[in-house]
């Protein structure tokens, strides 16, 4: 009501002066009423008391010291919040979103848009309110003339320089500067002399820049400087010659780097190959997760009838925050190059012929049921979900045969102690940890989300990082204690400097990496490890430090289903293998005449070896359940339709048991899901993360012998892990660009 | 062929036929034509893989049975004509080969599920034939 009052009498008065008077007396603001503002103070009538909100988002709010909790009045309604809050953060409390473009919750406060200005009583100035500390008693107005004014100012300064690009902007639609000119901008702009241009940068592959757009918030700055920890991106010149860059042409190297798209209040900073794609209203999003390492971050896909236009981050504060890595963020493209859409057999001339689904599965049933049961092998590949490995698992127990495992779990993998193969600490617990022993792994390339989290608790408390492996890089400060695992043996006889910094830590961890799965002393390396962890309290009941990094998406559940070869010499002796996806298991060994099936979504390496083939959906397009390395379950949601004549994983294999003769007795999801909580109840606890059990130190000593070969390097290329980010182009120019 | 052509051709609206006989007579002289003018539809539309001659010559008898009862002799003039219509348009090539597939080849007996029926398969496998989506 107020709005519509106000403009209608602005609209009655400006007929009244002269044409002469309105040229010289060109008000200051557009809006008559805050023509003068006058400090609220002066206001006589008392309001009447404001009606009960709710924080922002729902916020809850912790009081760390329930006697440090400090009341303030924002608009007449009393809050109360702990100390040391700003005044800006005591209004979301109070349920007022204060407009803002620097601040940033998981930034630090820079406090250069002034956007935020609101009224303190008794201050001569309106105050920016990210900046300022909230003090008992403060008396906050967000909704008087004067902070009006101050807005429309600061709108009015800002748009001075701003382009009105915003119908060939991608951030049109989704646009802080946009949204807030809507709401607290002035209707028109008194600049009439030259907008300032400013020579875009070259930051690489995957952001795309127009730094014309931008408004000098410097939140794309604090972020490479304080989350991704690389010093690339900086603020050059003064005043109206200040330039967000890099400091030398030079792109921006971080894992990390997509993010700055998001934070960026403006189309300064867009993605590259999103640009000129879509715009964001046209797009459908499908909150699911990302696959395409073991971290599980949410995730949004965004999508345009069949097609992924992008994925974006969702928020979840125990696992990703709110960032994801460019791999997530850029592999998208990988889905609509090399996929399989048809049911293929090898004929004899060696080329693929497209068959129906009937005769594909005639096929591979008749030559399944030649073999003998333990010549029969099947392997999942890194990015098969619960339902349809327990699936597999079934179908080939149904033939007698037990030999199936998860690709990346190694040869005879631990799959009865759950603390033994997932994060112990969990993401978020990493925060509380003092001190860091990192043997045989490259958080920065396994695990991005993981490697942000370390970085975010060495930048907080100072913890100390020991890290046991061959060269890498890092973006905080570390110790390269050795390379092999001879050191390990050192730490646990208390010979290496670094046992010091373990005993005195409080709450020390240990993360092992997932290579070590590979390895022939790995139950050595493990019982040196649960060695360390007794002698430095690493596990307590109120602390769990023994952490493994896990690097595929399907490990977990793999583990928690219990698929387990009987042998690890079957690769030799398979007379008919099943691939679900599988690229990276190596076929060297495999007998020429082994029959080879391969199901899964793209023509990647197995594709070569193949003898029938079967298309199967990709995450986008399924519905499935992954575990996390933390052990958190989660699921996709199908986001786009499948590709050609493609069937869910479960689906074929269920639809193959058929015809294959041995029925398995389940048609549904539901159905699958119901045997999977006979074998792993965990897996069905979506987004809860359970605990394991029982610890790791249950886990009996090895009579092995350490090995003294140095640990080896896990993934070679971050960009480039699986069937669908080899196929990405994206990811391709990212690997030769970025790579070092 | 070419002789075929001609008839068609020079076909005029003919006077009424003053008797069934007549009529009668008409409809065979129409058979015949029809007939004859079966080797030069075949190579035009190329059925040769689809259809023998003596298959096509069943359904436009077929045809001409299926309005056996009438006895009217305008009403069987006026179908001759439109038989002949129809059988100029299809040696003029004013059809296409799918047309003469659609009506007088499989048109017959309607289109049969060529997919075997396999009465063993259960329903998940019969809809996970279809499509992925059950
Ligand atoms: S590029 Fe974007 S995030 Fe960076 S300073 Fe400019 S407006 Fe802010
Ligand atoms: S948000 Fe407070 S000054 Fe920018």
């Amino acid at each position: 009501m107020g709005l519509s009052l106000l403009a209608s009498r602005a609209l009655r008065l400006s007929r009244i002066p002269s044409r002469a008077t309105q040229i010289f007396l060109r008000p200051i603001v557009s809006t008559r009423d805050l023509n003068t503002p006058e400090p609220a103070t002066s206001a006589a009538p008392p309001p009447p008391p404001p009606p009960h909100r709710h924080p922002v988002g729902g916020a809850r709010v912790h009081f760390p010291t329930p006697d440090d909790a400090i009341e303030v009045f924002v608009d007449g309604f009393a809050v109360k919040i702990p100390k040391g809050f700003t005044v800006l953060q005591a209004c979301e409390v109070a349920g007022v979103d204060i407009p803002r473009f620097c601040y940033h919750d998981r930034l630090s406060i820079a406090g250069n848009c002034r956007m935020c200005l609101v009224e303190v009583e008794k201050s001569p100035k309106p105050v920016a309110s990210c900046a300022m500390p909230a003090l008992p008693g403060m008396k906050i107005k967000t909704d008087t003339p004067i902070a009006k004014k101050a807005r429309e100012g600061v709108m009015e300064f800002l748009l001075m320089n701003h382009p009105l690009d915003c119908p060939i902007c991608d951030q049109g639609g989704e646009c802080d500067l946009q949204d807030q000119s809507m709401a607290f901008g002035s209707d028109r702009g008194r600049f009439t002399e030259m907008k300032r241009s400013v020579v875009d940068k070259n930051l690489g592959p995957l952001v795309k820049t127009v730094m014309t757009r931008c408004i000098q918030c410097t939140r794309c700055v604090r972020f490479a400087s304080e989350i991704a920890g690389v010093q690339d991106l900086g603020m050059l010149g003064r005043g109206s010659g200040e330039e967000i860059g890099t400091y030398v042409e030079k792109l921006m190297t971080s894992e990390l780097s997509g993010n700055v798209i998001d934070i960026c209040p403006v189309g300064a900073l867009t993605s590259k190959p999103f640009a000129f794609k879509a715009r964001n209203w046209e797009l459908k999003g499908t909150e699911t997760i990302d696959v395409t390492d073991a971290v599980g971050s949410n995730i949004r896909i965004d999508s345009r009838g069949p097609e992924v236009m992008r994925v974006l981050p969702r928020l979840n504060e125990d696992i990703n925050e709110e960032w994801i890595s460019d791999k997530t963020r850029f592999f998208y493209d990988g889905l609509k190059r090399q996929r399989l859409n048809d049911p293929m057999i090898r004929g004899p001339d060696g080329r693929f012929k497209t068959v129906s689904w009937r005769d594909a599965l005639a096929i591979v049933a008749e030559v399944v049921n030649q073999v003998k049961p333990e010549e029969i092998v099947g392997v999942a590949g890194k990015l098969s979900d619960a339902e349809s490995m327990i699936v597999l698992k079934d179908f080939l127990n149904k033939m007698g045969s037990n030999n199936i495992w998860c690709e990346g779990n190694g040869p005879n993998p631990n799959a009865d102690l759950r603390s033994g193969y997932i994060m112990n600490t969990s993401i978020s617990g990493l925060e509380q940890a003092d001190a860091f022993l990192l043997v045989g792994t490259q958080p920065r390339v396994e695990a991005a989300m993981v490697n942000a989290r370390i970085r975010k608790t060495v930048r907080a408390t100072h913890a100390k990082v020991g890290y046991i492996g061959p060269p890498t890089d890092f973006n905080y400060d570390h110790q390269n204690l050795g390379t092999s695992p001879q050191t390990l043996v050192e730490i646990a006889e208390g010979r290496h400097p670094f046992s010091a910094t373990l005993a005195n830590a409080k709450n020390p961890v240990i993360i092992l990496g997932a290579g070590i799965f590979e390895r022939m002393d790995k139950d050595a390396i493990f019982t040196v490890v649960n060695a360390i962890a007794k002698k430095h309290n690493v596990v307590r009941p109120d602390w769990n430090g023994l952490n493994t990094l896990l690097i595929n998406a399907a490990q977990a559940a793999a583990l928690d289903l219990g698929l387990v070869p009987e042998s690890d010499r079957s690769i030799e002796s398979a007379k008919f293998i099943y691939l679900m996806g599988a690229d990276d298991v190596s076929l060297e060994k495999l007998p020429n005449d082994a029959f080879v099936v391969y199901q899964g979504h793209h023509g990647d390496r197995s594709v070569y070896r193949a003898n029938v083939i079967l298309p199967a959906s990709a995450f986008t397009e399924k519905e499935g359940t992954y575990a996390n390395t933390e052990g958190c379950a989660q699921t996709t949601l199908p986001a786009v339709p499948i590709v050609g004549d493609a069937r869910d994983d479960w689906k074929i294999i269920r639809a193959l048991s058929e015809v294959a003769g041995i029925q398995l007795p389940y048609d549904s999801l539901g159905g699958i899901r119901s045997r999977i909580r006979t074998v792993a109840p965990n897996l069905l606890e979506i987004d809860e993360r359970v605990p394991a059990t029982f610890s790791n130190s249950l886990r009996p000593e090895s009579s092995q012998k350490i090995k003294p070969e140095p640990f080896g390097v896990t993934v070679e290329n971050f960009y480039m892990t699986d069937a669908i980010t080899r196929a990405s182009k994206i990811m391709a120019q990212c690997s030769a660009l970025l790579k070092k | 062929m070419a002789q075929v052509a001609q008839v068609l051709k020079q076909f005029r609206v003919q006077p009424n036929s003053t008797s069934l006989e007549e009529a009668r007579k008409r409809t065979f002289e129409f058979f015949k034509l029809a007939c004859r003018s079966i080797p030069s539809i075949m190579e035009i539309y190329t059925l040769e893989d689809v259809v023998h001659p003596s298959q096509l010559r069943a359904s436009v008898l077929a045809e001409i049975r299926k309005n056996a009862h009438i006895t009217n002799p305008k009403v069987i003039d006026l179908l001759l004509f439109k038989a002949m219509e129809e059988l100029k348009n299809v040696v003029d090539h004013s059809k296409q080969r799918h047309h003469i597939i659609g009506q007088y080849v499989v048109g017959r007996q309607g289109l049969e599920d060529l997919a075997p029926t396999d009465p063993g398969t259960s329903d998940y496998l019969k809809k996970f034939y279809n499509s992925n989506y059950f």
